[in-house]
């Protein structure tokens, strides 16, 4: 809906840039365009389900379920895969059995008018638990090959089919939130949802379906998922809701609704990405860069403070370029 | 003349609507609680015997202290979804400490209250000056202080022969067959619960939790409250790092992770608004006792663990339900009781 | 009581403030003398709230000095100016809901026991003492969240009172008030005064200086026009030194419509509690008014045929059609708009520019299979700001930006947006200057005249006369009279709207 330059966007791309370049002088591997392709398969999850949280958050709520309902969803492919059903099958069931889980929570949220915090919260483990219930203790390991087919192949020799997914989700959800019906009517609901709901928005609906889709997309997470890991285990994506979150604030989504969008979360992701690599060829161990992580987070969300002194070297550096309003 | 005295006065039992409404939902809590045992005792009656109970109570009782840490940051409109990884940090460097210092006497556990009030401080000072939404916050310094343990502990864990031999005594002791840790979790929920109740600070923090615009108006120092809340709620999680590194024994490095969760839990649970100004500690405490009471129903059910899992999430749902239903129905009723007054004059 | 050479409660002087470009405030002066009920008018953006804000220490003046009793201050908070005897009371009370009434009233500066803990028995005695103060029953014990609107703002005085007060600010403390209420605000405002305390009062409602001021201060732009006694200066002197202009040119010419064919029907509507047996009916063409007192239920009922609340009985017939009202949806899908009294925080996204407010409602129409058309969408708000004089730097602007007037202005632009056949207007005059009134006056019988049932809840009695076609009159949730305004004054419409409802009878 603004019309502004897409400042922050354009800071996170410097950023990227400074990222990669330091990560070029680490090591003369990280240059390659394989190695890059490659790494980018660990993003793909969290991306996804980082695109679909976005518009949870756009909306103005919060949905912390997320992984659960990734963790749920890809125990559902491993009992489909378990009873050798085919994998066309497969997706759209588990796909639409996750956004059922979305749903529940949009209903909680819009037609109870429960705090989507303390929902999200409760449903998190509630999903989680249904994960471990459905599951196995040991986890199931023995995927038919067509199931673990987009997680782990490559297009073209090394372009994961991942990350061509993840490309079109973000695409696709980008389009839709800036382009469509419901796209314009979740950043309305997001600055003020009782002007919206007095203008003849269905609020409830609205917020039903953000849910869903989020949930959905982490249905194709799970698909992502068990490629990539080639199991599938009620702890699957444990914790994994820190980096998705980080992703959506670090991209410029206000947290408190109607403003930002997926290009910035797509940026956001790269640049964390493009960190993590170059942390993984700097040899900088696991928790440190949990470490760096938390401390991305914060940054974020200090954006604003941030956002402000960048825009004041922008200012003195091309005088000609319109402020944005912050 | 007759709608003049409907201006102000709301006659009768109706006067109090509001704080029995208040006082309802921590009964509720206790009342569910009974329910609760008197279902798992038909079902299995050697949920009643002694040890049991008294198990289930040492159980809850490091978890009691941590909802209460919550409900203390709940209150003032915030949450802390650090808890866990500040249990963690301030356990395991304490046990560290200890075993490099093996004389050491009681005066350790000022280690852990101190580590755990830097951590929270930390926390609030985010929340409060940095304006940094707090669950952005503490969800990035949970896997900041957690990190911090790991790099800390180089992959060692802290075996309990390491430990103080009175630390480890503290976790088994009673006094008149009440283990001390139930005892120690009740007084500080105590102490809290009547320092919210009767110092001004505590009321204070009500206020910053229902309505923070106002609180700013009137001068009542939001920023300083805030980050109150949060030192207390970081000494109370330090103490409860200590005391469940007693009860554990091995200290690791993962120590409580996932308790963020757990207390939250048990703060919903016990009628903590997650939107803020109302609730109480003592209705968190209760909170923590019922979900040591699923906990230890399910295990005599023969119940998988997991199962407790979605338990949890489905309790916390619940409370979120119930408040949100009581809230509509007072609104609701006050609204027509008020215009049926003014009518029927 | 006001002895000769006594300092004046309240001097400004030269004060001014600028925000950025505008200039809010330049050099005013005036006293407010001691004991005296002062009342403060000017239109919107006259001066008026920063002027209260620059004295209670909210906002600094660029210029310009303060001085309380004699003595010059300048207050850095609001704490600091209540410490000192200077206390505001808004119309959004802050107080605390979930706090019971005795501590909100102590709330920062609450009695302590040797032991630090607080002394609840003097918080409740401090609060029985400044609740019989300020002369209203309410347990000091009940719940902030349980209290009426009246009762908040009671308590908010109450709460004012605990200092040593010398001068105390009401903003606009009527507008949400029954009748009855506003009566007992007057009472305890009057004995205020008797007891020393001087009244700054700041009120749109011109009616009410003769029923309590006894001076007034009128800002127009910023600066200072007059200050006068209230017995030397009669309310058209007023209201051309708000606006500048004669009292007569304000309102559009009323011509003879002859209205179309039945549009609305409400049979026996009844919201539980609320309103209850309420019929009428608009029909195509014509300027229906719905007079009444603030608080009468108006709002109510025009939100339950939109399907904002919806009514809990009675029948709607729209268009020959019945109808059940649910959502604001259902209502616009059916050609039902309903444009709130709370402009910026219902009529409006503030936060969002004028082509995204137009458009909003019929977002769905300038969309091909879902997707925006983003042309149509900035033609048809370019269209809207020509139509209805929006003064704006284009459809790309900032609601927030603009005027009350304009904003009122594109709110219309919103609702008409969605061609509806019945457009029912809450109080569409509240806070606008006068010369956008008019304007949006001639609009609405633009709009009767090319055919659509307007329906326009007004608390402005000489509005109400002057624009509609016959007037309905709500008292206490009740339809109690239909007023031809051609033979009808403000008297009688008056006596119509506080008539009990057991006195109804004789009307109809």
């Amino acid at each position: 809906m603004s019309r502004r330059l897409p400042q922050w966007e354009l800071t996170l791309v410097v950023f990227t840039l400074v990222a990669a370049a330091w990560s070029a002088t680490l090591s003369p591997y990280y240059l390659s365009l394989d190695q890059i392709l490659n790494s980018t398969r660990q993003f793909v999850y969290p991306g996804i389900l980082a695109v679909g949280l976005a518009v949870v958050v756009v909306l103005g709520e919060i949905d912390i379920s997320l992984a659960s309902t990734l963790a749920f969803g890809a125990v559902l492919f491993s009992k489909f895969s378990a009873a050798a059903a085919p994998i066309w099958l497969a997706v759209p069931i588990v796909v639409a059995a996750c956004a059922a889980l979305g749903a529940l929570n949009g209903v909680l949220v819009a037609r109870l008018g429960l705090p989507s915090l303390a929902v999200t919260l409760g449903t998190m483990g509630a999903f989680r638990g249904l994960a471990f219930i459905l599951g196995s203790e040991t986890g199931y390991t023995s995927f038919d090959d067509s199931y673990l087919y987009v997680g782990s192949e490559e297009l073209l020799g090394s372009l994961p089919i991942s990350f061509v997914l993840f490309c079109g989700v973000a695409l696709a959800v980008g389009v839709l939130m800036r382009r469509t019906v419901f796209g314009r009517r979740c950043y309305a609901v997001g600055l003020n949802k009782e002007a919206s709901w007095a203008a003849g928005i269905d609020v409830a609906q609205l917020k039903i379906q953000a849910y869903a889709l989020a949930g959905g997309l982490a249905g194709l997470a799970a698909l992502v998922w068990i490629g990539q890991y080639g199991s599938a285990r009620g702890d699957n994506a444990d914790g994994a809701i820190l980096l998705v979150v980080t992703a959506v604030v670090l991209g410029g989504v206000d947290i408190n609704g109607g403003r930002g969008g997926i290009l910035g979360v797509v940026l956001a992701l790269f640049l964390l990405g493009t960190m993590r690599n170059g942390m993984g060829l700097a040899n900088v161990a696991g928790p440190t860069q949990t470490i760096v992580l938390g401390a991305l987070l914060i940054a974020g969300v200090l954006r604003p403070a941030i956002f402000r002194a960048v825009a004041r070297v922008y200012r003195l550096m091309f005088p000609r370029l319109a402020d944005a309003p912050n | 003349m007759s709608s003049e005295a409907t201006v102000g006065a709301v006659e009768g039992p109706q006067r109090t609507l509001g704080q029995f409404a208040l006082r309802f939902r921590v009964s509720g809590v206790l009342a569910f609680l009974i329910l609760l045992s008197a279902g798992f005792a038909l079902l299995r009656p050697q949920f009643l015997i002694p040890e049991n109970l008294s198990a289930i109570l040492s159980n809850a009782a490091i978890l009691m202290i941590v909802a209460a840490a919550q409900a203390v940051i709940l209150i003032t409109r915030n949450l802390d979804v650090s808890v866990g990884s500040i249990m963690g940090f301030a356990a395991y460097l304490t046990a560290d400490f200890a075993a490099r210092n093996p004389g050491v006497g009681p005066a350790l556990v000022l280690m852990p209250l101190a580590i755990g009030g830097a951590l929270g401080a930390l926390n609030g000072l985010l929340v409060s000056y940095g304006k940094v939404s707090p669950l952005i916050a503490t969800l990035g310094t949970m896997s900041v202080y957690r990190g911090l343990t790991y790099v800390y502990a180089r992959g060692q864990e802290v075996t309990s022969n390491r430990l103080p031999r009175w630390m480890i005594e503290l976790a088994d002791a009673r006094l008149s067959g009440v283990p001390i840790l139930v005892l120690l979790a009740a007084a500080v929920v105590c102490l809290l619960a009547a320092f919210l109740r009767f110092y001004p600070l505590g009321r204070r923090m009500y206020a910053v939790g229902s309505n923070p615009e106002a609180s700013a108006f009137f001068g009542l120092r939001t920023q300083r409250i805030v980050l109150l809340a949060y030192v207390v709620g970081g000494v109370m999680c330090g103490l409860a790092g200590f005391l469940y590194a007693a009860r554990v024994g091995t200290v690791t490095v993962i120590l409580a992770s996932g308790w963020e969760l757990t207390s939250l839990a048990a703060a919903v649970i016990g009628g903590v608004s997650v939107t803020g100004g109302s609730g109480n500690v003592i209705g968190a405490a209760l909170g923590a006792v019922v979900l040591a009471t699923i906990d230890n129903g399910l295990v005599l059910l023969g119940v998988p663990e997991f199962w407790r899992m979605f338990i949890q999430g489905v309790a916390i749902v619940a409370a979120a339900t119930a408040d949100v239903v009581i809230a509509t129905r007072i609104r609701r009723s006050l609204r027509v009781r008020r215009r049926l007054v003014r009518s029927a004059a | 009581m006001t002895g000769f050479g006594q300092d004046p409660t309240l001097r400004v002087a030269g004060i001014t403030k600028s925000f950025g470009a505008s200039n809010a405030l330049a050099d005013v002066s005036f006293e407010v003398a001691r004991g005296r009920v002062h009342a403060l008018v000017g239109e919107n953006g006259a001066g008026k709230s920063t002027l209260v804000k620059i004295v209670t220490g909210i906002l600094e003046p660029d210029a310009g000095e303060i001085a309380l009793n004699g003595e010059l201050v300048r207050f850095a908070t609001p704490i600091e100016a209540r410490r000192a005897g200077v206390a505001a009371v808004y119309q959004d009370p802050k107080l605390f809901p979930h706090l019971d009434v005795a501590e909100n009233i102590s709330m920062g500066a609450a009695p302590v026991t040797p032991f630090g803990t607080i002394d609840r028995k003097a918080v409740d005695a401090r609060a029985r003492q400044s609740l019989a103060r300020v002369g209203v029953d309410i347990d000091p014990h009940a719940l902030v969240a349980e209290l009426s609107v009246a009762e908040l703002q009671f308590v908010e005085i109450a709460r004012a009172l605990t200092a040593d007060l010398s001068l105390l600010i009401l903003d606009e403390p009527t507008s949400a008030l029954t009748p009855a209420e506003v009566e007992k605000l007057f009472r305890i405002v009057r004995s205020l005064r008797d007891q020393g305390t001087s009244i700054v009062l700041i009120t749109h409602r011109l009616e009410e200086l003769d029923l309590i001021a006894d001076a007034v201060t009128v800002l127009r732009d910023g600066r200072h026009v007059a200050t006068r006694p209230a017995s030397e200066v009669s309310r058209a002197e007023i209201v051309r030194m708000m606006v500048g202009r004669p009292l007569e040119t304000l309102f559009a010419e009323r011509k003879a419509r002859t209205p179309g064919r039945e549009v609305l029907r409400v049979e026996g509507l009844r919201s539980e509690g609320v309103f209850s047996n309420v019929s009428f009916t608009l029909r195509a063409g014509e300027i229906v008014g719905m007079a009444g007192l603030v608080g009468s239920g108006r709002s109510e009922i025009a939100q339950a045929c939109f399907g904002l609340t919806p009514p809990t009985g009675g029948r709607i017939t729209l268009d020959a059609a019945p109808v059940t009202p649910r959502s604001p949806k259902q209502m616009l899908g059916l050609g039902l708009a309903y444009l709130p009294e709370d402009r910026d925080g219902l009529g409006l996204i503030m936060s969002s520019s004028i082509v995204g407010n137009v458009t909003l409602p019929i977002v769905n129409r300038l969309a091909r299979l879902g997707v925006v058309d983003e042309a149509a969408q900035r033609s048809v708000a370019s269209e809207a700001v020509k139509t209805y004089d929006v003064r704006t730097t284009g459809i790309d602007q900032l609601v927030s930006d603009l005027s009350g007037g304009n904003r009122q202005k594109v709110a219309f632009a919103k609702w008409l947006s969605t061609r509806p056949k019945v457009l029912i207007l809450d109080e569409p005059t509240h806070s606008i200057d006068v010369a956008s009134k008019a304007q949006v006056h001639r609009m609405i019988a633009r709009f009767a005249d090319e055919g659509l049932a307007v329906l326009v809840i007004s608390s402005d009695l000489p509005e109400v006369l002057a624009i509609s076609d016959r007037i309905l009159v709500v008292s206490e949730g009740e339809l109690v009279a239909e007023i031809d305004p051609s033979t009808a004054d403000q008297a009688t419409v008056m006596m119509a709207a506080t008539r009990n409802a057991r006195e109804r009878a004789d009307v109809l």
